[in-house]
Parts: C-alpha cells; structure tokens; sequence
C-alpha cells in the first residue's frame, strides 16, 4: 500500500476516517437520491411496449455510425480500431523525448517547463493531444444530432 | 490481527489534505455497480430466459411481486446513471493527464471496464422488453449466461486490478 506521509508534514495530511469515508457516503446519498427521482420521473408503463428504436444517449453514436456506413466489415473494423486506441490511449501519447523538446520550446523556458511538465500533466498544456481530445468529442456529439 | 488491519487501513490511516470532490467518481461507479448487482440478484429470482416466458415473467415481476416494480425500475435507470459516473470519472483522468507514467494499467484496465459496461448494457437492452426479434439470432439463455456471469465476472477480475493498482501506486495528489 503506497504510503501518503512519506514527505509530508501533518498538516499537510487528513486522517482517512472518517474525513474520506464521509465524504464518499454523502456523494453516495446523492447517487441514491439521483436514482430514486430517475425512477420517479421515469416509471414502468402498464404494457410491454414495442420499442426497438429506443437508443440510450451513450450508444447514440455508435448507431449513428452504424446507419451511416453501410460496410458492415468497414464499420466493426472502425469500432475495433476505435476500441483498441482507446484503450492503449496512455502508451500512444507517452512523453519521449522529441514531445519534452516541443513543450520546452513552446514554453519558451530552460528545461524547467519540461520537468515541471512531468508534474503537472493537465492535458491542456500540451495543445495538440487537447485538440485531438476535443475535436473529438465534438464529432462524437456531433454524430448524435444527425439526421439519417 | 483483524484490529491491526482495520487500524492501518482504516482508522490510522492518513490522507493528503485537500482532495477534489470529483475523486469520489469512481466510487460512485462501484456504487452503482453495487446497486445493479444487487437488484439484477433480485431479478433473477424471477426471470425466465425463454423466448415464450421472458415476457411474462417480467411482468410478474413489475405487477404482482411486491415492490418489484421498484427493483426493475433502479435495475433500468441504473445504467444510465453507472455510465455517467464512469464517463465522467474517465474525463478527469483524460484531462487531468492522471493516466501518465506510473499509472498507465490503470487506464488500461479503467477502460475495459468501461466497454464492459457497455457491453453489459447491451445484453442487458437485448433481454429486456420489446426486443423479441432479436432472439431468433442470438438464442436468448446465451445472451442471459453473458449478463449474468460472463461479464460481471470479467468485470470482477478487471476491478480487483484497477484497485489493487491504485492501492499500490496510490492516488493522484494535487501539488
């Protein structure tokens, strides 16, 4: 287990009970609440009803895409490969050393940017991979207003 | 021996001050998954995976069960809401750039769980009501052996890892 005070003066430290477990009991509540007022605001219709176009919003794009293309080979392969990025996402956008170098001339500073970059590593501070992310995202939500 | 273990990991244990409400994310996502497990429990009871009685036996469950109606319906909003904690959980480590160097499994396994998910939700979506055509496809206790074991058990294995990393590599702490 990684040890927290390693380096730490006390004041800097909080104890993990009941501090910690407080707080993740009181956001549990409010999942709870979230869930009961889901059932609430949603409740069962009396018959079974025949719906098969009901997509949930976090698979819209997915059959967006899927009406989109109609290569059903080209849109699985485009899926896997998708997944497949998605998952190896830390090792494709590693720092090497070409990426430190970019980041220190952007920031116009001696080396200290770049070991201040190993630190903080907000994903805004390196523009491409931000832009990547966001353009992204955009498409995705994108996908979810078009009309097929 | 059970007091020393509760002491170092509970009650003695000490924390960076500080710590952003948006870390409770995850948590939130075990929560919830430990709310789908323990009514998708109380569904099975009564389920049937048949291609003649799923139909109705899911509206015994909703209609004449006492307080089934309840359990079938936080076992249907309950995705939705697992999956927005698990996506958001997922954007503040993309943007806080927390998968880096010393937790890159972490996001590895973090994102298998994630299309877990959803593949959980498909199954689920495909056993539910209203989508009898598709069981002429794919037999219907196959996609009912998947829900209810297959996945929730890669999800376990997948679990024990993104915790067992994070408890050793420890969380990330703001500067």
């Amino acid at each position: 287990m990684k040890d927290y005070t390693k380096g730490k003066s006390p004041d800097m430290l909080e104890p993990f009970f009941p501090n910690e477990l407080l707080r993740h009991i009181i956001v549990s509540c409010f999942l709870v609440i979230l869930e009961m007022s889901a059932v609430i605001l949603f409740p069962l219709p009396w018959k079974a009803i025949n719906k098969p176009d009901h997509i949930p919003w976090f698979l819209l794009p997915v059959y967006k895409l899927h009406k989109l293309m109609h290569n059903e080979v080209l849109f699985i392969s485009a899926l896997v490969l998708s997944t497949l990025i998605f998952v190896s996402w830390p090792f494709l956008v590693r720092d090497t050393k070409g990426n430190a170098s970019s980041l220190h001339n952007a920031g116009g500073q001696n080396g200290s940017f770049a070991r201040q970059g190993k630190e903080r590593c907000n994903l805004w501070h390196r523009p491409v991979l931000f832009a990547i992310v966001i353009s992204t995202i955009i498409l995705l939500i994108t996908l979810c207003f078009i009309k097929t | 021996m059970v007091r020393e273990l509760i002491e170092t990991n509970i009650t003695r244990r000490l924390i960076p001050k500080g710590l952003s409400w948006f870390g409770c994310m995850g948590g939130l996502s075990l929560v919830a998954f430990m709310i789908q497990l323990g009514t998708g429990v109380f569904l099975m009871f009564y389920f049937i995976p048949s291609a003649t009685e799923a139909d109705a036996s899911i509206q015994k469950v909703s209609h004449s069960i006492p307080y089934g109606w309840l359990i079938h319906r936080v076992h249907a909003v309950g995705p939705h809401v697992m999956i927005g904690m698990v996506l958001s959980h997922m954007f503040r480590i993309l943007f806080k750039g927390i998968y880096r160097h010393p937790r890159e499994l972490h996001w590895v396994s973090g994102a298998c769980l994630l299309i877990l998910t959803l593949v959980m939700y498909y199954t689920g979506y495909l056993l539910s009501a209203g989508n009898r055509s598709n069981y002429s496809v794919i037999p219907i206790t196959f996609i009912y052996a998947l829900h209810i074991a297959g996945i929730p058990l890669a999800m376990g294995l997948f679990m024990g890892m993104h915790f067992f990393m994070v408890r050793k590599t420890g969380i990330y702490e703001p500067l």
